[in-house]
């Protein structure tokens, strides 16, 4: 079982298989095999949150996941949040309240946004603020990220 | 190096008693990181993901809640049985880091793991926990002070896996603070103050603190505790008591802070602490 | 949003003065914006980097045997493999990688290709070199001591840009005076006198620095790298590996944040070197923790300064005295110390002035560009020295600032006069915004000390060269290409927008080309808040020549003179006062393509030529710039909670005021300010690079922290002030760096206001707040 691990996934609704050593990260197989590069390496420690995906439903960081340890696991990346070209919902608001700056923190902070209003449809600021607290941005100064999720927010009451 | 991914904890423990560098992994949240910076290489993993059972807050004898090795820190964060003096673990669990890790971490690693700044050390000392640990001799339990024995040290044994924590019940109408000191939110703590407190009429039945991030293992002085038990809330030296903890203290000098500041906050946190639990034992009356 | 409206005097404006959306939006938002670690090229090789583990070492030799003989590598390349030419923008005192000698710990000493980056990682570990360690300075005090051990033997023979005063270890020392600053002193009733010290603060642009380079059968090289200068990224290649500069094309891809850290090389030379040698293309990714420790910092300041003032609050006198900790490199520096001594006097008018300073080699880390400058590091120690003013004369904070501004042309120390000031305006914007004027109408939180503070600061916009190239195509469109990169603050579309309004034609009929060296104008860079006056005004005027060539040949169409015509909104030119008669301008493309053999270009070129000194009314020696560029001011206030238990200090709000000229993309004035001030708010509180004996103690993010979105407020307001400059693109200034010049010093005068005490040194921790909030007995409680 040394040399490469075959693993089943799905990501992005799309089955996958892909063989990886033990140590392979989940953020390494998207990136490298994979092709999909929306989700950035931006210190591999498990702290920017550059990197983060979802996981079963859940935001996990891709580089403490292991590919090895994902059999069978539904992956979304960055690159499925918008279908048909239409932009989800935390980025069609990240575009009106002109959060994105630099965008290296984009993809990880889409999929944090999504599952904390997932989690909680009516945060306030302060909540919101907690939610993506583990996504460093290092452009925005983050009123415009946590404006654009309350903005999100309120669209999904109207 | 292998990947293993077993389907019961017998298995598990052999695969662990095979090859003294394997290493459990739990969530991943700190063995990915320490692998990612070649800080570990470990020679076989041995994923926990897939054993039935480990994961999950129960309530077993005596009131007593059986936390899971594999409970993701999401989980006990929110977990509303941890309520009272128990409350003090699911705040801590709430400060760890952030959201997204507190997805991935689990309450195992972490203390496995035994960073004395984590959240987890301080509030077992203070709850009076236990941790249930398997090896090739069955289970045993050890008491959550006993556990904690140095910098990332612990009194595992190399062939044995955390499987479960158990918080016992606090007294009735007990409360929970849990204090933090951070740089910025989800760093680990400069200090922390883990405390719980029960009164009746005005006066202290029992008072519980520990204090973490100040030395190898989580600080606690119960013969002092003990002293303070009878005492009118508004007539308590906790000050005291934290200066005693301080003085028991071994902190390092780090980024975070000097070991100076840090006996130095120990008992104005102290004190602070146990004004907020009073304040929430006022507020519930 | 902002609907454009401001008090200017464009009419009808198409794009300026709008929050459009930026174009490179959509794809960050989807995820396909490709940055440099996302590209790949056919039979590319990864690279990685070993570091030295001496802060100063002779290097003695290599044994590079183990490295070569892993399975996958296929170049080990050491100093030996590299040219010996060296690089830099004020003093050419860099090699490409270490040679000789290695003289701060982290520097590459040897870089290794192979198929993968793990397999380039572990053959690098294998290298073996053989050092004799020096006597390292890890110090200013250390490198300015006696018999000091040189980190730079040949200082003396490097090729120098400016004047420079140098020995020893001091790469440069620099003296500016104005007035008679002893005079000065003489004639003041209050004399503030103090020691201010900043620490060294990491860039942290969440994409970690990087650079892919592939030779082509020619043995020409094409190189993109995170930067933030094409233009600086080529000319550090081509100096360090003496490769003449025709041999290298230099493009970029998206950028991930930059603040200085991407504006001069980073490992560019290395890839180039490996694309060289292995005739592949190679890649390569520093982690966070060799970012951190070879890439560069801000630089720590000690500055000791005296500030004398009448009884009235008339500020009559300031000395300024400060060292800089360079590092191991020259990189920037020289331009920091100049650049920070003449911002010492501030935005006011001091009659009598004098700074001096000296920026000292040490073996560390290099120090260089890092948003603001130098500039937040002095207005920390100016804009406190001030507020202790106004505290013991008991004079509002904005008042005695009102007082003393510089007005209308000023002039700014050492004699510029300033065509645009909005100034007192910022501080009257301030001053009124309701919310600062109710600002104590809720309580603070229990347990918590409340204060507010008030910094400001000026900043310039401008140096060196740039350009625009602005095409006209067949179907009415036009690509617009400067060179100036978009490292994520949005100047791709503030340009775009420039050119829009410039030409009346909706927004996206104009592309912006992706910066390459081959094609694009010159353009210095992505740095000193320039790109949008600098640039933007090349634009604005090569986009004025299309107009020109346009008219002059719509009048042939029309049969009218060139000056009765005019552009109008949507693309068209026509006869004033006719509206009837007009041409889509793709029709008058179409006829330059047919008549005149291609399109309609405009190009403009230019640099800000204004002396910042007058030596009529100053004396500066040593000083590394002739001209600076125009001021852009800002006036901030914030509240701070600090708690009384543990000292932390808390950011509750902010409000800033600041004269951007002309805010071409309002929204993006705001994300300017808003990121400069968190970024700012770090330095103050959170961050510094910790150094033991030269070694980083704390290269991660685990251990330096940048501020969560839980750590800062979510209120932030900002107020845009515009006193046009004559010389911007529809009167527009820079806004890259004023957002956080005066952050330090607004959170430090918070914290004085609530604590009674004054801290003089960042970042202002829990712990350097309780000490000053202590009574002194109380210190040695435990």
């Amino acid at each position: 079982m040394s040399d490469g691990i075959d693993i089943a996934l799905t990501v992005n609704k799309t089955a996958r298989s892909v063989t990886v050593p033990a140590g392979e990260t989940l953020l390494e197989t998207l990136r490298e095999r994979l092709a999909l590069t929306g989700a950035k390496r931006g210190c591999n420690q498990g702290v920017c949150g550059a990197c983060t995906v979802s996981v079963d439903g859940m935001p996990v960081r891709g580089c403490l996941s292991l590919t090895a340890n994902c059999a069978g696991a539904e992956i979304v990346t960055i690159e499925g949040m918008a279908t048909d070209g239409m932009l989800g919902r935390i980025q069609a608001a990240l575009e009106q309240t002109g959060a994105v700056q630099c965008g290296f923190c984009t993809s990880g902070m889409v999929i944090a946004a999504e599952a904390l209003l997932r989690a909680n449809p009516n945060p306030d600021a302060a909540d919101v603020q907690a939610g993506i607290s583990g996504n460093l941005c290092r452009c925005s100064g983050y009123r415009t990220i946590v404006d654009a999720v309350l903005l999100a927010a309120a669209d999904g009451r109207d | 190096m292998e990947f293993h991914r077993p389907t019961d904890m017998g298995e598990a423990l052999r695969l662990l008693a095979a090859d003294p560098e394997a290493r459990p992994l739990a969530g991943g949240a700190s063995l990915v990181a320490m692998m990612n910076a070649r800080l570990v290489e470990p020679t076989t993993l041995i994923s926990l993901a897939g054993i039935d059972g480990l994961s999950g807050i129960t309530e077993i004898d005596g009131g007593v809640l059986r936390i899971g090795a594999m409970t993701r820190h999401r989980e006990t964060a929110s977990d509303m049985r941890l309520s009272g003096g128990r409350s003090v673990l699911r705040r801590a669990a709430g400060r760890i880091a952030n959201p997204v890790v507190r997805n991935m971490g689990t309450i195992g690693g972490s203390i496995a793991l035994a960073d004395p700044a984590a959240d987890y050390p301080a509030a077992l000392v203070c709850l009076d926990a236990e941790i249930v640990v398997a090896g090739k001799a069955g289970e045993r339990r050890i008491a959550a002070r006993d556990f904690f024995t140095g910098w990332y040290e612990t009194a595992l044994e190399p062939s044995e896996m955390v499987v479960a924590v158990l918080v016992p019940k606090t007294s009735a109408g007990s409360v929970g603070v849990y204090r933090k000191l951070t740089r910025v939110a989800g760093d680990f703590a400069i200090v922390s103050i883990a405390l719980r407190l029960t009164a009746e009429n005005g006066h202290c039945t029992e008072l519980q603190i520990a204090v973490g991030g100040s030395g190898p293992a989580p600080l606690r002085l119960p013969q002092f505790e003990e002293k303070l038990i009878g005492r009118p809330l508004d007539d308590l030296d906790a000050a005291a008591l934290g200066r005693a903890l301080a003085w028991i203290s071994d902190p390092v000098d780090d980024v975070r802070a000097s070991a100076d500041y840090r006996r130095r906050v120990i008992p104005r946190m102290v004190e602070d602490a146990y004004c907020r639990a009073v304040a929430r034992l006022e507020a519930r009356s | 949003m902002d609907d454009g409206v401001t008090s200017g005097s464009v009419d009808s404006s198409v794009s300026v003065g709008r929050s459009v959306l930026r174009l490179e939006t959509r794809e960050k938002l989807t995820g396909a914006a490709k940055y440099i670690a996302d590209l790949s090229r056919p039979n590319m090789l990864h690279a990685a980097i070993l570091g030295s583990p001496h802060a100063h070492a002779r290097i003695l030799g290599y044994d590079t045997t183990a490295a070569r003989a892993v399975p996958g590598v296929h170049a080990v390349l050491t100093g030996a493999d590299f040219p010996d030419g060296r690089m830099g923008a004020f003093v050419k005192d860099e090699p490409p990688i270490a040679q000789e000698k290695v003289r701060y710990i982290g520097e590459p000493v040897a870089v290794v290709a192979a198929d993968d980056e793990a397999t380039a990682r572990r053959a690098a570990q294998l290298i073996d070199v053989e050092y004799e360690e020096l006597p390292a300075v890890v110090t200013p005090e250390d490198a300015l001591a006696e018999n000091a051990a040189l980190v730079h033997e040949n200082l003396a023979d490097y090729f120098m840009v400016y004047d420079a005063i140098r020995y020893g270890n001091v790469l440069s020392e620099t003296t500016l005076s104005e007035g008679d600053v002893e005079k000065g002193f003489a004639e003041a009733d209050i004399v503030v006198e103090g020691e201010f010290e900043t620490p060294a603060q990491a860039h942290v642009a969440i994409e970690p620095c990087g650079a892919l380079a592939e030779i082509d059968d020619a043995g020409r090289v094409t190189l993109w790298s995170a930067n933030q200068s094409v233009f600086r990224v080529q000319a550090n290649v081509c100096e360090s590996l003496k490769l003449p500069m025709s041999k290298l094309r230099s493009l970029t891809p998206r950028i991930g944040g930059g603040f200085g850290n991407k504006m001069e090389a980073h490992v560019q030379p290395l890839v180039v070197q490996l694309a060289i040698v292995t005739r592949r293309p190679v890649k390569l990714i520093l982690s966070r923790e060799e970012d951190f420790e070879t890439v560069r910092v801000r630089h720590p300041f000690k500055i000791r300064m005296r500030t004398g003032a009448k009884k009235d609050g008339t500020l009559v006198a300031r000395d300024t005295e400060v060292i800089l900790d360079g590092g191991a490199y020259g990189d920037d520096s020289p331009g920091v110390l100049g650049y920070s001594l003449l911002m010492s006097r501030g935005p006011y008018a001091i009659p009598h002035a004098r700074a001096h300073g000296r920026l000292v080699y040490t073996n560390k880390i290099r120090s260089g560009a890092f948003r603001g400058f130098g500039n937040p590091q002095m207005q920390f120690a100016g804009e406190t020295q001030i507020d202790e003013i106004a505290t013991k004369l008991g004079i509002d904070p904005i008042e005695i600032r009102l007082r003393n501004a510089l007005r209308g042309e000023g002039p700014w120390f050492l004699g510029q006069k300033l065509a645009s000031n909005g100034f007192v305006e910022c501080l009257e914007r301030l001053r009124d915004d309701e919310g600062w004027m109710n600002r104590k109408a809720a309580a603070p939180k229990p347990g918590k000390k409340r204060g507010f503070g008030v910094a400001a600061g000026a900043h310039i916009s401008g140096l060196l060269g740039t350009g625009a190239i602005v095409r006209l195509l067949e179907d009415g469109t036009v690509v617009l290409n400067t060179g100036a990169v978009d490292i994520g603050q949005g100047s791709d579309t503030v340009l775009a927008q420039i050119c829009a309004e410039a030409l009346k034609i909706p927004l996206d009929r104009v592309a912006v080309a992706s910066p390459d060296t081959d094609g694009s104008p010159y353009n210095w860079g992505t740095t000193a808040s320039r790109v949008t006056f600098t640039t933007g005004r090349s634009v604005a005027l090569a986009a004025a020549e299309v107009e020109t060539q346009v008219k002059a040949l719509a009048a042939d169409m029309l049969e009218c003179a060139a000056e009765d015509l005019e552009l109008r909104p949507g693309g068209f030119v026509g006869i004033k006062g006719v509206p009837d008669k007009q041409l889509p301008l793709f029709v008058v493309s179409l006829q330059a393509h047919w008549r005149r053999g291609g399109p309609i270009i405009g190009h403009h070129s230019w640099v800000f030529d204004r002396p910042a000194v007058d030596p009529k009314r100053a004396i500066a020696t040593g000083m590394p710039f002739r001209q600076i560029g125009v001021y852009s001011f800002a006036a901030q206030a914030v509240e701070i909670e600090i708690d009384d238990v543990t000292g932390k200090t808390d950011v509750m709000k902010v409000w800033s005021a600041v004269d951007v000229g002309r805010a071409i993309n309002p929204a993006s004035v705001e994300g300017q300010m808003d990121g400069g001030f968190v970024q700012g708010l770090g330095f103050a509180l959170t961050e510094e690079v910790v150094f033991d004996q030269g070694r980083i103690v704390n290269p991660s993010l685990m251990d330096y922290k940048v501020p969560t979105a839980l750590d800062v407020p979510h209120a932030m307001k900002t107020i845009i002030v515009e006193a046009r400059e004559p010389d911007g693109p529809f009167g527009a200034k820079g806004v890259g760096e004023i957002g956080l010049v005066p952050t330090p010093a607004a959170i430090a005068n918070a914290i004085a206001d609530a604590i009674k005490a004054r801290l003089r040194r960042l970042p202002m921790t829990p712990e350097r707040a309780l000490d000053a909030m202590l009574p002194p007995e109380d210190v040695d409680a435990s």
